[in-house]
């Protein structure tokens, strides 16, 4: 590590606007106890990285947050919303959260186009010329309008990766959630998937991402997050923590995957 | 050991082996002594068992006669052929009047026509096409068969079944000539394309509205004379049974699927239980029950015929089957779709019909033409409690007076009818599929 630390390169947006408040949430599986008294504020164009042993629950808290999985304990508040058992509440965070998953979950029956205009059409009540309008517009922002007629199995990783985050976008989000976005790629692909990352974090985007690329941690966190056994165990702004982390476990942790 | 190969290797044709008519003889059938044996000895069986069908069934039957007496007179050892050709509108028909056996032929005829533009790719507008068969068909078509005064509610269904059924061709002659829907086609021809989508839309119900009126106004001046269902018989009766059967069976398969697998506990416990009991229990039982102990529980002067109650025996039965078909094909789809959909905030019911349903199907299709197979087989157990359906009328040639114990050949020639529909329905379900998975990989 250098003496010298990396400044984050991207000057941060963040405002003192709140998304995402997670206050004392608890999550059990059957008796399994997977997330432990998790608290953490994100603010309006914040930029949140999270990192961790596999098994640390840091998945199933970003997965919490749209309500994919249900917590037992405490409160989550999604741009003002408490999530709860009501039901229109949870569509509605979910038309406003965005989530990329490790296996792209594209619609494998439906054209590219017709992934991204699904949700505009039936969710956002759009009509089809303006939805395939978006939907190309955010083709373009991830590079590959020209695969807009084929379906994802004629994709690459990568390129399969970009039309899940354009997918997503078209649904004019407030929040992304990215878990583990490159973790099912090839070498070669997990770039264009980062590059299309960075430029959207340069959006004023706010972003939760779970990630081991500490490249991408040390270029656009504004706070990278260490977790473990289900507790959040560090959190600091990027220089800090790849610098000089405080916690034992976080430093064992950096020490194996840098 | 270093090395570098500075050039491509070039392609070269595949050995003779690969690609001649000798190659693949010699592969498949003569690869050894003993395969080429095998070839011979199995070539000689298949030659018996051809030239000994054919002579009995072509070369020594008898295709001309009055009854069995005269076969054995022409030949002893070919088939009686005739007696089946002399039954043959009874093995098609039942006892339906002869001189309405045209509302029969029409009836099938239209829903063919019906149908034809779901399997023509420059046709548009597939959905409301699919949609109208099942809600307008049914209606017109049990009017053509039973016949008889129509009530205030029949006389709307069927005047709709006319209507959907003229525009349905119309929009088919569209989409042959000018591939475009019959709306877009409407629209340009009386010069309305700048107008605002409501003024179109009131144009074209307009249009429909007028339809509606010309055909309700002349259906009031036509009766049918009215036949009872006790007349209907033979493969018409098989379909009519098969035909709702497999039109039902899937729905009703789907929505009981999902009961078993919804997370409301009272709805999963009840669709399992209903599916249990009914797989559990040999159709014969469930055809038993419905004709003779459902009406016990029916309220006192409510009479169901008895066709009804085989219909709804045979729906209730397959559509148990069909459920544990689709939850098959429900599970075979990754939870991420369900997350993939729900993250772009569509609720269960979309996700269902728009990304799982679509996605299940294609998986569901041998299996669910397979049950469809099964049903058309299985509906011959109605000739059991009484009703004359296809193996109904070919048993009962054997007792009739000049056909006394002609048995093989009405058998014979059933098994064959039976094998051209269950060999096209698989046939067509290979088709679907390969057509549903081409340019997808996944």
């Amino acid at each position: 590590m250098s003496n010298n630390p990396p400044k984050s390169q991207l000057a941060s947006a963040a405002s003192s606007e709140v998304m995402i408040a997670i206050k004392q949430m608890n999550k059990w599986y059957g008796q399994f106890h997977v997330l432990k008294d998790i608290n953490l504020t994100v603010h309006k164009g914040e930029r949140i990285v999270i990192c961790g042993p596999s098994g640390s629950g840091k998945s199933t808290m970003i997965r919490c947050i749209n309500a994919l999985e249900e917590h037992q304990e405490g409160e989550i508040i999604v741009d003002g919303i408490l999530l709860g058992k009501n039901l229109k509440n949870l569509d509605h965070i979910r038309t406003e959260v965005g989530m990329v998953f490790q296996n792209f979950n594209l619609f494998p029956h439906m054209t590219i186009l017709e992934n991204l205009t699904l949700g505009p059409i039936w969710v956002r009540k759009m009509n089809r010329v303006d939805a395939i309008d978006t939907a190309m517009t955010y083709l373009e922002r991830v590079k590959i309008p020209e695969q807009a007629k084929k379906y994802p199995g004629q994709l690459s990783g990568g390129e399969q990766q970009r039309v899940a985050i354009a997918r997503s976008l078209c649904m004019n989000p407030k929040i992304m959630l990215f878990d583990e976005p490159t973790s099912a790629l090839d070498p070669e692909m997990i770039k264009e998937v980062l590059d299309v990352m960075v430029e959207l974090a340069n959006t004023g985007m706010t972003m939760v991402v779970v990630t081991h690329e500490m490249g991408f941690a040390k270029t656009v966190a504004d706070q990278v997050i260490f977790m473990d056994e289900g507790d959040i165990v560090e959190q600091n702004e990027p220089t800090v923590f790849f610098d000089n982390p405080q916690h034992e476990r976080t430093k064992l942790f950096l020490s194996q995957i840098l | 050991m270093a090395m570098i190969k500075a050039e491509k290797t070039p392609e070269r044709s595949a050995p003779i082996s690969e690609s001649s008519v000798i190659g693949w003889l010699h592969k498949h059938l003569f690869s050894s002594a003993f395969n080429t044996l095998l070839t011979f000895v199995m070539l000689y069986i298949i030659y018996l068992t051809v030239s000994g069908v054919f002579s009995w069934g072509v070369l020594d039957a008898t295709f001309v006669a009055d009854n069995r007496r005269e076969c054995y007179d022409n030949s002893l050892t070919g088939a009686c052929w005739a007696g089946v050709i002399h039954w043959t509108n009874n093995i098609f028909y039942g006892r339906y009047p002869r001189e309405e056996i045209w509302r029969i032929n029409f009836g099938g005829l239209l829903l063919v026509l019906w149908m034809a533009p779901l399997w023509m790719s420059r046709v548009k507008g597939k959905v409301l096409v699919a949609t109208t068969t099942v809600v307008f068909y049914p209606f017109l078509a049990s009017y053509l068969f039973s016949g008889g005064d129509k009530g205030f509610f029949m006389q709307i269904m069927v005047a709709g079944a006319m209507t959907a059924f003229a525009l349905n061709m119309a929009n088919l002659l569209a989409g042959l000539f000018r591939s475009q829907g019959l709306n877009s086609f409407l629209i340009k021809a009386l010069g309305q394309e700048n107008a605002s989508d409501k003024t179109q839309r009131n144009i074209l119900l307009l249009l429909a509205g007028i339809v509606f009126g010309v055909a309700f106004f002349w259906q009031m001046g036509q009766t049918l004379q009215p036949i009872v269902w006790t007349k209907w018989g033979g493969l018409f009766l098989t379909l009519v049974i098969s035909g709702v059967g497999i039109a039902s069976a899937l729905p009703g398969g789907i929505i009981l699927a999902l009961g078993r697998r919804s997370k409301l506990v009272i709805v999963r416990v009840l669709s399992i239980g209903f599916i249990e009991v009914f797989r559990s229990v040999p159709l014969i039982t469930v055809l038993f029950m419905a004709t003779t102990m459902f009406p016990l529980f029916m309220p006192e002067g409510f009479v169901l015929n008895k066709l009804v109650q085989v219909i709804i025996a045979v729906v209730l039965f397959n559509a148990c089957y069909m459920a544990e078909t689709v939850r098959a094909g429900l599970q075979a789809i990754p939870k991420g779709q369900y997350e993939g959909a729900h993250t772009i905030g569509l609720g269960y019911w979309r996700t269902m019909r728009l990304v799982i349903m679509p996605q299940a199907l294609k998986y569901m299709i041998p299996n669910i033409v397979g049950s469809f197979i099964g049903l058309l087989k299985d509906t011959t157990l109605v000739s059991i409690i009484g009703l004359f359906d296809i193996l109904g009328m070919l048993r009962s040639i054997s007792k009739d007076t000049p056909w006394l114990g002609l048995h093989k050949e009405p058998l014979i020639f059933g098994a064959i009818l039976f094998f051209i529909m269950c060999a096209s329905m698989s046939k067509y379900s290979r088709h679907l599929e390969v057509k549903l998975s081409a340019g997808r990989t996944h």
